[in-house]
């Protein structure tokens, strides 16, 4: 159920300054008025259908102006919202409706002019309620998100309603967000980055200007997006800057705040961006959706000497971070060690009980007990007391941004009735970050091909999981001495057939 | 028609360099199954503006023109200039 402060905030601000605008969309530009007209409108529409406050629902839809009306009209018949990836398969879905007992999918069956009715799509799933005891913390969150969900079966967080709304306070102040700031919303709408770009955004009485995710990999409509909306802030990945800045990109001297977060940022890349946002303070903004954002750097020097790297920065004020070395012993100076953090925005863990007590753990931070968020990323502190990010874990890599786990992208492969063994292996790419690459071994000489391949992983994982090159045949893969498959020969061998 | 052929040879040499022309079906939905991805879509736009003449800038492009062979086929029949033979 959506906080009670953010309704309140939002409904005030459609009596009080009704014609203000609220969503930017393409040519449209939508006011508290519409947003909040439409939002009750659907409200009216689930209580009509008999959809039960309490019980989740799962709404699919790209990022739309229709879209946020609808979470925010489900939000206010009382009904919980999930919010899965639409690039995920079938299976992946249908098993989050069935974890979350969801009574419903609702999606849209076209855009609407601003403030009319949504034209919403509601299907029965048929499916049964959770246990009491996942669906009262359902009930309470403002939000159901799920992490990327490389797993096929991608884990749910019900967001925590105390820690959205600390962090609503606190992005707000930090980065200026306020009644008549625009925010552009770069990332899809069930990422846990539109917490600030959109929803702190409605919260504070700004508008957030909408990246429609069709065109979000055109630099002419991006760039003619900055310049037609007075966007003060800008949130986004690597990705969108590089596709600024490779365009040759005018400046926005309007934009106050750059938020780059969500990937490692290159250097060539950092040079670009004072010139792109010559009046901004740009942040480095680090955070993952268990936890929200945790770890933030202002950068003042964007000219990085080769083989050093942007630091994730400082922990944000409440934020507990610490960093435990291989043999679990806490790494108090200058050292490297995966970043364990407390945040006071994170959520109470994982739907599942099971995957909360694998990567929520109890450290005492000052003689208190603190739940902790073991992220799996390996972070150095400087001599400084700044953190970098080193990597991931082996077998943890991101691909447009996205969290994405080898093993679980080879158990799919594997489950392919002719595949007999499958490695995959990350490479590093410049405008994803890193590209998968599969080797699979299948029986007999009439195997499938990529396609049949692609068309089996698109079932069951995320598009940034489906490989994007595949080496098929019936040798067996290749193995270290100690029976390991041998993940390095694959990537030489791939690469030094030029692929 | 007979664009069918070129453009499924420009997706498997660029995209799926194992798969033979005639094992990609037009209904195959490239976007789906992550043949092609945002920035492979680019690429495919212009080289479809450029092959057939079409003034892609000037159109109101949806991925959904780019989804399958098929739609790219009637795409370039409904907004093509060249002629194109087999």
């Amino acid at each position: 159920m959506l906080l009670d402060a953010f309704v309140d905030s939002v409904g005030r601000r459609s009596m009080e300054s009704p014609g203000s605008p609220a969503l930017y969309f393409g040519d449209e530009v939508w006011s508290y008025r519409d947003l909040w007209s439409s939002a009750t409108g659907v409200s009216d529409r689930l209580r009509a259908d008999g959809l039960r406050p309490g019980r989740p629902v799962g709404l699919l839809a790209a990022k739309s102006p229709d879209a946020v009306a609808a979470i925010i009209g489900a939000g206010l018949a009382g009904i919980p919202v999930l919010l899965p990836s639409c690039s995920l398969g079938d299976t992946a879905l249908h098993a989050l409706l069935e974890q979350t007992g969801s009574s419903h999918l609702i999606s849209l069956a076209g855009r609407v002019r601003p403030g009319a009715p949504i034209a919403l799509r509601v299907e029965r799933t048929g499916g049964i309620e959770a246990s009491a005891a996942r669906r009262d913390r359902m009930a309470g969150a403002p939000l159901i998100l799920t992490t990327s969900g490389s797993t096929g079966s991608p884990k749910i967080v019900p967001l925590a309603a105390d820690g959205v709304e600390r962090f609503f306070g606190w992005a707000a102040t930090e980065f200026g967000i306020c009644a008549d700031s625009a925010v552009l919303s770069y990332a899809p709408l069930n990422f846990d980055l539109t917490l600030l770009d959109i929803w702190t955004t409605l919260w504070a009485g700004g508008a957030a200007v909408l990246v429609d995710q069709d065109r979000a990999a055109h630099p002419r409509y991006l760039r003619e997006l900055l310049q037609a909306r007075p966007v003060r802030v800008v949130q986004a990945v690597p990705l969108f800057f590089r596709l600024l800045a490779e365009s040759g990109s005018e400046p926005f001297p309007q934009v106050r705040n750059v938020i780059v977060t969500g990937d490692v940022l290159a250097p060539p890349l950092l040079a670009a961006l004072p010139l792109l946002f010559p009046n901004a303070a740009v942040h480095n903004l680090y955070g993952c959706t268990e936890t929200n954002d945790s770890m933030i750097h202002r950068i003042r020097s964007f000219d990085l000497a080769p083989g050093t790297s942007v630091p994730i920065g400082r922990p944000i004020a409440g934020v507990h971070a610490e960093l435990v070395d291989g043999f679990g012993r806490v790494v108090t100076g200058p050292g490297t060690g995966e970043l364990l953090v407390y945040t006071p925005f994170q959520s109470d863990g994982y739907l599942d009980e099971a995957l909360t007590a694998d990567r929520f753990v109890t450290r005492f931070v000052a003689g208190a007990r603190r739940t902790c968020y073991r992220t799996g990323d390996v972070v150095r502190r400087d001599a400084d007391g700044r953190l970098h990010l080193e990597g991931r874990d082996d077998f943890h890599v991101k691909v447009r941004g996205v969290r994405t786990s080898l093993q679980e992208v080879e158990h799919v492969l594997e489950r392919h009735g002719e595949v007999i063994e499958a490695a995959v292996v990350a490479l590093p790419d410049e405008a994803a970050g890193h590209r998968l690459h599969a080797m699979v071994r299948v029986g007999g000489s009439a195997g499938p091909n990529s396609l049949r391949l692609r068309s089996h992983c698109s079932a069951a994982l995320p598009r940034t999981a489906i490989p994007s090159s595949y080496d098929i045949g019936a040798q067996p893969l290749p193995r270290t001495s100690t029976g390991k498959v041998d993940r390095n020969a694959i990537r030489t061998e791939h690469l030094r057939l030029g692929a | 028609m007979y664009a069918r052929h070129e453009v499924k040879s420009f997706i498997v040499e660029k995209f799926a360099p194992d798969v033979r022309v005639d094992e990609l079906d037009d209904d195959y939905d490239l976007l789906d199954n992550g043949v092609v991805d945002s920035l492979a879509l680019l690429r495919l736009i212009s080289w479809v503006g450029d092959r057939f003449e079409i003034p892609i800038d000037d159109i109101d492009l949806t991925p959904d023109h780019f989804r399958s062979v098929s739609a790219i086929d009637d795409f370039i029949t409904r907004f093509g200039a060249v002629p194109v033979r087999k």
